[in-house]
């Protein structure tokens, strides 16, 4: 999840009357969890579906809503400017869509364009999908000469990329810089690239990719232009929405630009209307609040809201994109309302709980199995071949296998618990002999579906470990819990030793192996005891 | 006073009233007791006060095979010596005779034991000896001695004549001709009080019921076996039946028919498992599908990809254990719970596991609300030891409105954020035909299981160190 730093001095000023207290014990309640907390900042994490607290700005709304300062709808400003961008055709094919809004006469000040990166990386990486769906440039509207134009250039064009101080071809770019390398593969090696050019034919960014330093921002820079390109006009508008409305309340005064061509045409952002039953709000809340405290709440979640009866007609603001319908609207009043508001009520059940049926077979198999005197261990279904079937002698056959494991220690599902078992008095040769462990535990094998069953596997490692012992355990542990009988028949199994190792064959099937373990493999996990164990599949054995 | 004595300690105290002073192996001889035997008896009486120990360090010298090589053929310089006796020779002619790698220590060290003189003219440069037999130098000494068994290393420290051998010992010693060897040792007296006690006048039945004992350790269900049958208890108490599921999962449930669009960073492979070229066949009816299909068209504006909705994944969370269950059988009132593994592709760290375990508790009814999820959650770490809770909102892709739980750890003296919860969105529930309201909630079982043991290192559940999961106890 994103986190952004609030420096408490600024947020404070933005908020306006409040304590510093207030704010940080508010700041939960608002959906903010508090990561790290000094005396002169907070960092908070916020969840993706509100990318307008991607910055101070957007929370300190948010707070002046719950804090009562400031409620309602913070109606977004356009003004119809002479501002000018056509769409050619050509772009499509490659990225099709594009969007932009003018904002002047604001100041920047280092922390603000701070809070604006960080915003335009968070909108990047979540609803932008890393800037697959969407990407943003923000640039100095001193800069450029309108009308622009949003078109295609080929990889031979050149200009100066923000950072650099030379021209560089659009090859040049994508081969030798970091954004080039990492977002270059969004534009699938097409022969030519998206581009928005101003009227002097300058070169102002190069979406997704990178802006020109020609536009490039600064604290001394008043008037801005941003632009979204994206592959989904909606995603292009949703972007939008949330910087406009997070520069409107940086103190920028909004202009809109004219957009057109191949099928773009000027954001409307406007605001949304909704219905909210008043009926279903208490029902689903456990309240009982009356028309005119619920449309109170909702305004101090900074929407707009009128009682009509027994409804209430919402407004929503453009960026709000996250409201579906009535049960997000219901979220809203709860958190209007205030969660610590809310007295928890347990509700009545006649209601009978049970264990499932595999569950209760497994919980009475462990502790018949803690009974015969051995300890329950348990290891992830995930394991590493090499421990799987490298150590233990084994095929490697038809395994499954997962894609792209962080942990080399977990790639393949077990088909046998036996290894990891191993593996485990490997790891504690240093405790105290005997070893005798046991564990329940899933395993897989490829099929169609895919197989799951459910094995025992129990292990005995000392100086007197013996077959006889066993498979002593094995019929006790059957026949104590589940009056099966068992048998065990010769055969030879890998990772047991020749002559020492038998079928278990039960209601006159195989169900699992047994032996002593061979020497090649002990020796493997450098265990210095002889060992002896058992593998049975519980699986239509104890239940179905 | 009345004094128990185990067999060990009325053995080893006679063997000491005979001979005051023993060391260990002494002691093991006299009494004919192992060396174990020994050593535990020395600690009781040492404990009891019966018994005084004293350590002492002694140092042996030895010639390595390499030195007792040296001490017949001779060190390097001395052979140089014996090639010289007949007349002077040439560096080339001396390199004949001995190896290159001793000809340059031979010529170093006779040269500064005053043995040699060497002239050089324009064309070579000869060695001559300067006493006809030299006598031995410290490093010889210091053979012979070790040799002879009389040698002392601490002896030659203080004394200013004998620095020179010591010197020679440090060099023998570097060149790996010496071998050192310490010998610690105990010696046992008995004290005063033991000198009183007439151990044949002691009870033989009487055991010491006052000594420690070796520990047994007892077989045991897994510390974390533990918590999850408490957590299954307490669902069942509170009118939950349990469901269950497999580990292997459609993406179709585990994230399509919970809302979660094609194209969401958590279904992407740094994120989730996937199972390399395993694809469902049949995911789910012709109606969940277009259900599905159309709810994500609407709600997410894109195309659904059915063959997306295929991949086979490991499950990231329970709830798509507890959906499918709601979406088949669509009871109109149900208080169910699904408890088990979970898998996210994820480093492990002391905070975070790929695999662990998640429980998750539904409740389907008309009326019920969110206050009654929170009386719930409530009710649940009320009975799990943990009463102290508080809410605060949260986000999650399939409730509205979502909380989560907080709840006061004393050891820790702060707040620790517990499970989540939510009532399943309508763009989950309507698709699949589930008319009811839905309350569900729960989260990972170790962290609250971190808090009984009072642990802090999470990989310790599954470390399966016996240490550990034979000793480890509840602290909460």
């Amino acid at each position: 999840m994103p986190v952004v730093t609030l420096y408490l001095d600024r947020l404070q000023r933005l908020v306006g009357k409040t304590s510093r207290e207030k704010i940080i014990s508010t700041l939960p309640f608002l959906g903010l969890d508090i990561e790290e907390q000094t005396d002169e900042y907070v960092r908070v994490e916020y969840s993706p579906n509100r990318p307008d607290y991607a910055t101070d700005f957007g929370i300190a709304a948010g707070l002046q809503g719950l804090l009562g300062i400031k409620k309602g709808l913070a109606k977004l400003d356009v003004k119809r400017g002479p501002y000018q961008l056509k769409a050619d055709q050509s772009v499509r094919k490659i990225r099709p869509y594009v969007t932009a809004i003018v904002a002047k006469n604001g100041t920047l000040d280092d922390e603000t364009i701070r809070q604006l990166i960080t915003l335009q990386e968070d909108l990047h990486f979540g609803i932008g999908r890393n800037r697959k769906k969407s990407s943003i440039g923000i640039h100095d509207l001193d800069k450029i000469e309108f009308p622009l134009r949003y078109t295609t250039a080929a990889k031979a064009h050149r200009f100066v990329p923000l950072g650099a101080e030379t021209e560089n071809s659009i090859s040049e770019i994508l081969q030798n810089t970091e954004v080039g390398l990492q977002y270059g593969k969004l534009l699938e090696n097409a022969e030519t690239v998206p581009i928005i050019l101003d009227a002097k034919g300058n070169t102002i960014s190069f979406p997704p990719i990178i802006n020109s330093a020609l536009t490039t921002i600064s604290s001394s820079t008043k008037n801005l232009l941003v632009e979204v390109t994206a592959t989904d006009k909606n995603t292009a508008e949703d972007t939008l929405s949330v910087i406009a409305a997070t520069l409107q309340n940086a103190g920028f005064f909004l202009t809109s630009v004219q957009i057109s061509g191949a099928g773009n045409i000027t954001p409307s952002l406007k605001t949304k209307k909704m219905s909210l039953g008043v009926e279903i709000a208490n029902k689903i809340l456990g309240l009982n609040l009356p028309p005119g405290i619920i449309s109170t709440t909702l305004k101090k979640c900074r929407l707009d809201a009128l009682p009509k009866k027994n409804k209430i007609s919402c407004t929503i603001p453009r960026f709000r994109f996250d409201i579906f319908g009535p049960m997000d609207l219901i979220e809203e009043v709860a958190l209007g309302y205030g969660i610590e508001n809310l007295k928890p009520t347990l509700p009545h059940s006649s209601a009978v709980g049970q264990k499932n049926i595999v569950t209760k077979q497994l919980d009475l198999l462990g502790k018949i199995m803690v009974g015969l005197g051995f300890t329950e261990a348990l290891n992830s279904s995930l394991v590493s071949k090499n421990i799987q079937y490298g150590m233990t002698n084994r095929d490697s056959f038809g395994f499954l296998q997962v894609v792209e494991s962080k942990s080399q220690e977990h790639t393949i599902l077990r088909d046998m618990l036996l290894p990891s078992m191993l593996d485990t008095l490997s790891r504690n040769v240093h405790e105290q002999y005997p070893q005798k462990l046991f564990e329940i535990g899933t395993v897989f094998s490829a099929d169609d579906p895919i197989k799951e069953e459910i094995s025992l596997c129990c292990i005995s490692a000392h100086k007197d470990a013996n077959y006889s012992e066993i498979k002593s355990i094995l019929q006790s542990a059957l026949k104590t819990g589940f009056n099966i009988e068992c048998q065990t028949s010769t055969s030879t199994n890998f990772c047991f030793a020749k002559g020492k190792t038998a079928d278990v064959i039960a209601n006159n099937s195989k169900i699992g192996t047994i032996g002593e373990i061979d020497s090649a493999v002990i020796e493997n996990f450098k265990i210095r005891m002889p060992v002896v164990a058992f593998e049975i599949k519980l699986s239509g054995l104890i239940f179905n | 006073m009345s004094q128990v004595l185990h067999p060990i300690e009325k053995k080893i105290i006679n063997a000491l009233k005979e001979t005051q002073k023993l060391n260990t192996d002494e002691l093991e001889k006299k009494t004919e007791l192992s060396s174990d035997q020994v050593r535990r008896g020395i600690e009781w009486l040492k404990l009891k006060g019966l018994a005084d120990v004293s350590e002492s360090q002694e140092t042996k010298y030895n010639l390595s095979s390499t030195g007792v090589e040296v001490l017949k053929s001779g060190l390097p310089e001395r052979k140089l010596v014996n090639l010289l006796k007949d007349k002077p020779k040439t560096f080339d002619e001396a390199k004949q005779f001995l190896l290159e790698s001793d000809f340059h220590a031979a010529i170093a060290n006779a040269k500064r034991n005053d043995w040699i003189t060497i002239e050089k003219d324009d064309f070579t440069t000869k060695i001559s000896l300067k006493v006809q037999d030299p006598q031995s130098s410290s490093e010889e000494k210091v053979l012979q001695e070790i040799n002879q068994g009389g040698f002392d290393q601490n002896t030659l420290y203080h004394d200013k004549s004998q620095h020179e051998k010591l010197v020679g010992y440090f060099r023998l010693k570097k060149l790996g001709l010496i071998e050192e060897i310490v010998n610690k040792s105990k010696t046992i007296s008995l004290t005063e009080k033991a000198k009183d006690i007439d151990t044949s006048k002691m009870d033989i039945e009487e055991i010491d019921v006052v000594a420690s004992v070796p520990a047994t350790f007892v077989a045991r269900t897994h510390p974390l076996k533990e918590v999850i049958n408490e957590i299954r208890e307490i669902f069942t108490s509170l009118g939950f039946s349990e469901i269950l599921g497999n580990f292997t999962q459609s993406s179709f449930w585990n994230f399509d028919a919970l809302f979660t669009p094609q194209d969401h960073p958590a279904r992407e492979m740094q994120d989730t498992f996937y199972i390399k070229d395993s694809a469902a066949d049949k995911v789910a009816t012709p109606v969940q599908i277009r259900q599905v299909a159309r709810s994500h068209k609407l709600g997410w504006r894109y195309n659904w990809n059915i063959e997306e909705a295929k991949k086979m994944v490991l499950r990231t969370h329970t709830t798509c254990v507890t959906i499918k269950y709601l979406a088949d059988k669509k009871p109109d009132e149900a208080r169910i719970f699904s408890l088990g593994r979970v898998f996210r592709n994820e480093k492990v760290s002391y905070k975070h596991l790929d695999e662990f375990n998640q429980v998750e508790g539904i409740v389907v009814r008309k009326d019920v609300t969110l206050r009654d999820l929170m009386g719930l959650q409530q009710e649940f770490y009320k009975k799990i030891g943990l009463p102290k809770v508080k809410f605060w909102p949260t986000f999650f892709p399939y409730t509205e409105p979502s909380l989560q739980s907080m709840v006061y750890n004393e050891r820790l003296g702060k707040w620790v954020e517990l499970f989540g919860m939510g009532i399943f969105r309508p763009e989950v529930t309507k698709p699949l035909g589930i008319t009811k309201p839905v309350l569900a909630w729960g989260g990972g079982i170790e962290r609250i299981a971190m808090l009984k043991y009072g642990l802090d290192d999470v990989r310790e559940f599954y470390n399966n160190n016996l240490g550990w999961l034979r000793t480890a106890i509840q602290c909460l």
